[in-house]
């Protein structure tokens, strides 16, 4: 597989997914979808809980001495660079992991929602909390490449952030640019 | 020729379990998985799905003992059953899934019981032809070509 660029190969292989699913299966599956794909790191957690603990956003550690609050994991140089959650999640949602995710210093870290309901209000409600996409369950090899441009995302420098611009024609153009990347 | 003899056994099945409709497009995409770094990947996540089936079965048998019935959880674990059938094809055993949770809705438990024991058979009833069909893969050797249903 040829890929642009010897940068960008290495870029790709730092990539680190933190998956957030209560299902053993779709783990599994995920897991073997995503060694295919751009992500050659990922981390799975069975609830929402465990994964604000894992970005170090628990309440109940407000302790800054000795917690380990987001910003010095951060800081500590752990890497999150996409997140994907199911929705459907027993204790808290994905929907309100994202919420809190955005509302915290992983905010710009892509977040994608995955679920078996096709329910638009669920989906608009989910993209206008801030998910960059919402994947239909169950998973497929082709949801995976409807992620590129998450992943392109993610080599997106820590730099100014224009949130003025638009998602989904942005996609539209790194999808025409980066057509070969998913070729094998 | 042996060989070619079970590789169309082996595939006779498969056509069957697409034909009856107790297998979809899912599974397809699952065996499309599987490849010389994942050589078990289809058996082992039915393999995952048969446990966590076990786990749940259990857990909404004891929850249909209830009096009354706890419709919330039954959908939710039923919502759970669902989503992994779903996951690796397994087209009857959802539908049934589907039924289950349109009684609880309707908060019908004879509905409910009466699904329950058909969603039970359609899982058995699976199992036990997925068990045959990877005994006979496996004695087959690898497949060469992959099989479409039409």
């Amino acid at each position: 597989m040829e890929l642009g660029n010897n940068q960008q190969q290495q870029q790709q292989q730092h990539i680190h997914v933190l998956v957030v699913d209560d299902s053993v299966i779709d783990r599994k599956l995920l897991e073997r979808l995503l060694r295919d794909s751009s992500c050659k790191a990922a981390t799975f957690l069975d609830s929402g809980d465990k994964a604000l603990k894992y970005l170090g956003l628990l309440d109940d550690e407000l302790d800054n001495a000795s917690s380990t609050s987001s910003e010095s994991l951060q800081q500590n140089g752990m890497k999150v660079n996409m997140i994907m959650t199911d929705y459907c999640m027993p204790g808290m949602s994905g929907y309100d992991l994202l919420k809190r995710i955005k509302g915290s210093s992983w905010k710009d870290v892509p977040v994608v929602i995955m679920s078996s309901e096709n329910e638009p209000s669920r989906i608009s409600m989910c993209l206008e909390g801030g998910a960059e996409e919402f994947l239909l369950k169950p998973l497929q090899a082709s949801d995976l490449k409807k992620l590129q441009p998450c992943f392109l995302k993610c080599f997106d420098n820590s730099g100014e952030e224009d949130t003025s611009r638009n998602p989904a024609k942005e996609k539209q153009q790194n999808q025409n640019v980066n057509e070969e990347l998913w070729k094998t | 020729m042996d060989k070619i003899h079970s590789h169309r056994q082996v595939a006779a099945i498969k056509h069957s379990l697409f034909d009856q409709g107790y297998l979809d497009e899912q599974f397809i995409q699952l065996e499309e998985l599987q490849d010389d770094a994942n050589p078990n990947f289809v058996e082992e996540i039915v393999t995952l799905y048969y446990r966590d089936s076990s786990r749940l079965i259990s857990n909404l048998d004891h929850t249909l003992e209830r009096n009354p019935l706890d419709f919330n959880k039954l959908d939710t674990l039923m919502h759970q059953f669902k989503g992994s059938s779903s996951s690796i094809g397994a087209k009857r055993v959802k539908a049934e899934c589907t039924l289950f949770r349109e009684y609880c809705r309707a908060r019908n438990g004879e509905g409910c019981r009466r699904s329950f024991q058909q969603m039970k058979k359609e899982y058995a009833t699976l199992r036990k032809k997925l068990e045959t069909y990877f005994q006979l893969a496996r004695q087959a050797g690898p497949l060469e070509t992959a099989y479409r249903p039409k």
